[in-house]
C-alpha cells in the first residue's frame, strides 16, 4: 500500500512559510488507477512528489508498504524509486543524444539484451516500433511522451506516477497516453495528476485537492466533464 | 554493447561539446610537452656535441705552462686503467647551436694517434682523405659537417671567423668526412704546432676499458671537487664528461625551475578554464541529471559518470596531445632542429612527465565543482522549472 499520513510540505522564504501540502492522509491500494485533481497551486504535484519519495514531507510521513521514507536514507529512497516506481512528467525529458530505444532502456535495472528486447516490445505496443532508432528531435510531442511512458514501464514498476502527462499533448495523444497508463493497473498502481477530468474517466478514484488540502475523493463518474464545471460545484476553487 | 549512459556514447553523439574541450587539452599537452622537450634538448644538445668525452678525456695545462707538467702526466700514465696518453695541439671552429655559435675543438694529432683515436671512436673515412702533414687541412665527422654545412674543399676555419676563440690565421679546408654520429674534427699536430705557436698543448688519454673512463676521471680530478684528486687543479684542468654534465645542468637548473613554474601555471590555468567549460556543459545537461536522479539513479552513480566522462576525455586528449607532440618533434627534428644544432628527442620522457598532471588536475577541478552541485541537486526544482 502506498500512502502518506498527516503529510505536509512547506516552503520557507525568510519568515514566510507557504504550505504546498497540508496535513494530507491518504492510502492508495494496489492495482488501481488514481487521479489527482485540483486547480493550479492546489498541491497535486506536491502530493505526487511526497508519495513517490521525490520530496520528503516537512511534517508527517509517506510510505510504500512497510518502507517509511523518512526512516531510510536518501540513497535507499532513490533505490526504491528505481526498483518499484516509474515516472512520467509533464515534459518527456528524453535525452537528446540517445535513440528512442536507448532512452527507454536506461530505466531498466540491468541494461542487457533482454532489456533491449523488452524496450522494443513496449515501444511496439505503443505504436513506436518504427521509431526505435530515431532520436527525440525526430519525434512529435505525442510520440516523445509515449516514449517516456515506455521508459516508466521498463522496470516493471509497482507504481507509476504521472505528473500532468497530457498537459502538452493534443486530445487524441493525451487519451492514448492515459489509456496506456490506465492499462498498467493490472500490474500495479497508477497515479495520474491532471487538470482535465476527461482524462480520468477511466480512473478508479479521484483525489481532489484545494490549497494543499485533500478535500475529498470521488469516483470519476461524479466529476463534471469540464474543469470549469468542477469549480462551479464548489468542490474545487476556481482556477 | 555500450550502456546508453557510457562516456563513449556521449562523446560520439556530442562532438560539439566534446571536441572544444578535447582540443584545449590536446593543445595544452602539446604546448607543455614541446616546450619541455625543447628546453631539455639544450642538455641533450651539449651532450651530443661533446659526445667524444665518452671515449677520451682532455687534460689542459693551467695558464702558467704551455704543456701539462711532466709530473702530472706521470700520474695519468701510472694509472693501470689508462691505455694511451697522447699530446694534442688544437684550434677551434665555430658550430651552430641553439645557444648561438660555440667553439668546437679541432684536434691536432700525430698520425698514429689519429689512427688510434678514430679506431677508438669507431669511425673511419666516409669520403675524401686524411689531412696531409703540416697542411691546413682537417677531417670532420658527418654530423659536424652537416651542422657547419660544409663539404670537402670548403673552409672550416679561417682569418674571418666571427668572434670567440675560433679561427685560424690560414684558411683550413675540409679534406675528408668521417662516418658515424660522434662529433669529431681532426687535423695534424704538425700544422697546429706551426700555426698556433702560443696555444697550449693538451693531453688526451683513453682507458683500456671505456667503462673505466668515468672512474679514472674522478680519481684524477673529482668533477665536483669535493675531494682532492691525484692531479693538481692549480696545474691542470680535466675536461671530463662529468664536468661537462655538471656545468650544463648547473647552468640549466634555473631554466628548469622557471619552466616548472611556467608549466605549473599553465596547467593551473588550463584546469581552471576546462573546469569552467565543464561546468557550462554540465549546466546545459542539468535536466538530464535531474531526470536520472528522479527515476532512481544514485547521486554517487551520477558523480562517477561525470568523473568517468571527464577523466576519459582528458586521457584521450592527453594521448592525442602526446601523439601530436611526437609527430611534430619527429617531423621537424631532422629538417628544422638538428641543422640549427638542437637535438630533440621526440620520445623524451622528461617532457611527457610534465604533462601527466594535466588530466588529473582538469578532472579534479571539474569534478570538485560539479560533484558538489550534483550532490545538492533537487530533481523536482529542475523538472518543475521546465
Amino acid at each position: 500500500m502506498l500512502g502518506c499520513e498527516r503529510a505536509s510540505l512547506a516552503y520557507t522564504d525568510g519568515e514566510r512559510t507557504t504550505y504546498a501540502l497540508r496535513d494530507v492522509t491518504v492510502t492508495l491500494a494496489p492495482g488501481r488507477f488514481y487521479g489527482i485533481m485540483g486547480p493550479s497551486g492546489s498541491g497535486k504535484s506536491s502530493l505526487l512528489y511526497v508519495l513517490s519519495g521525490l520530496k520528503p514531507p516537512t511534517e508527517g510521513s509517506a510510505r510504500f508498504g512497510g518502507f517509511v521514507y523518512n526512516q531510510h536514507s536518501s540513497a535507499d529512497v532513490t533505490r526504491l524509486r528505481r526498483e518499484k516506481f516509474g515516472f512520467v512528467f509533464q515534459q518527456p525529458f528524453l535525452m537528446s543524444y540517445l535513440t528512442v530505444a536507448e532512452n527507454v532502456v536506461l530505466a531498466a535495472p540491468q541494461v542487457d539484451r533482454a532489456a533491449r528486447d523488452k524496450a522494443a516490445r513496449f515501444l511496439d505496443d505503443l505504436g513506436l516500433s518504427d521509431m526505435i532508432h530515431k532520436f527525440p528531435s525526430q519525434l512529435s510531442g505525442g510520440e516523445k511522451q509515449r516514449v517516456s511512458v515506455a521508459r516508466a514501464m521498463m522496470n516493471d514498476p509497482e507504481v507509476i506516477f504521472a505528473d500532468e502527462p497530457t498537459a502538452s499533448l493534443d486530445h487524441a495523444n493525451g487519451h492514448r497516453v492515459v489509456d496506456t497508463l490506465a492499462a498498467w493497473r493490472t500490474r500495479g498502481t497508477v497515479v495520474v495528476v491532471t487538470h482535465d477530468p476527461e482524462m480520468l474517466a477511466d480512473a478508479d478514484e479521484v483525489l481532489l485537492l484545494r490549497d494543499g488540502v485533500l478535500v475529498e475523493s470521488r469516483p470519476p463518474e461524479s466529476l463534471p466533464s469540464e474543469p470549469k464545471a468542477l469549480h462551479r460545484t464548489g468542490t474545487v476553487a476556481p482556477i | 554493447m555500450h550502456h546508453p549512459l557510457s562516456a563513449i556514447t556521449y562523446f560520439r553523439r556530442n562532438p560539439g561539446k566534446v571536441l572544444p574541450m578535447g582540443f584545449v587539452i590536446v593543445l595544452s599537452v602539446f604546448l607543455i610537452a614541446s616546450i619541455s622537450s625543447l628546453a631539455n634538448s639544450i642538455d641533450r644538445t651539449i651532450l651530443t656535441i661533446y659526445g667524444y668525452t665518452n671515449y677520451f678525456t682532455y687534460v689542459i695545462p693551467q695558464r702558467v705552462t704551455q704543456r701539462v707538467p711532466e709530473e702530472q702526466l706521470a700520474v695519468i700514465r701510472d694509472d693501470a686503467r689508462v691505455e694511451r696518453v697522447m699530446e694534442a695541439s688544437l684550434f677551434f671552429t665555430n658550430i651552430k647551436t641553439v645557444m648561438g655559435q660555440l667553439p668546437f675543438v679541432v684536434l691536432g694529432l700525430e698520425p698514429e694517434d689519429r689512427a688510434y683515436l678514430t679506431g677508438r671512436i669507431g669511425t673511419s673515412l666516409l669520403s675524401g682523405r686524411m689531412p696531409a702533414e703540416g697542411m691546413p687541412e682537417a677531417v670532420l665527422s658527418e654530423a659536424l659537417a652537416r651542422n657547419k654545412n660544409v663539404k670537402i674543399g670548403d673552409v672550416i676555419a679561417g682569418p674571418t671567423d666571427e668572434g670567440g676563440i675560433a679561427g685560424s690565421p690560414v684558411p683550413v679546408r675540409c679534406v675528408g668526412i668521417l662516418k658515424g654520429t660522434v662529433w669529431i674534427a681532426m687535423t695534424t699536430k704538425s700544422f697546429c704546432d706551426a700555426t698556433f705557436l702560443t696555444a697550449p698543448r693538451s693531453t688526451v688519454f683513453t682507458t683500456r676499458n671505456r667503462a673505466d673512463l668515468t672512474a679514472v676521471n674522478e680519481d684524477l680530478m673529482p668533477a665536483r671537487r669535493r675531494t682532492q684528486g691525484k692531479l693538481s687543479p692549480s696545474k691542470v684542468l680535466v675536461l671530463s664528461r662529468q664536468n661537462l654534465i655538471n656545468q650544463v645542468r648547473d647552468s640549466l637548473s634555473t631554466l628548469f625551475l622557471i619552466m616548472g613554474f611556467v608549466n605549473g601555471t599553465v596547467i593551473f590555468v588550463i584546469a581552471l578554464m576546462s573546469g569552467m567549460l565543464s561546468n557550462i556543459y554540465f549546466t546545459q545537461r542539468m535536466a538530464e541529471f535531474a531526470v536520472l536522479a528522479a527515476i532512481g539513479y544514485q547521486r554517487t552513480r551520477l558523480v562517477t559518470r561525470i568523473v568517468g566522462e571527464t577523466f576519459l576525455l582528458t586521457c584521450i586528449g592527453w594521448a592525442i596531445g602526446a601523439l601530436v607532440t611526437f609527430l611534430f618533434l619527429s617531423a621537424f627534428r631532422t629538417t628544422l632542429f638538428e641543422p640549427k644544432g638542437l637535438f630533440v628527442d621526440p620520445l623524451d620522457p622528461f617532457a611527457y612527465r610534465y604533462t601527466i598532471p594535466i588530466p588529473f588536475s582538469i578532472t579534479l577541478f571539474a569534478v570538485a565543482t560539479i560533484a558538489l552541485r550534483l550532490m545538492r541537486l533537487d530533481p523536482v526544482t529542475i523538472i518543475e522549472r521546465r
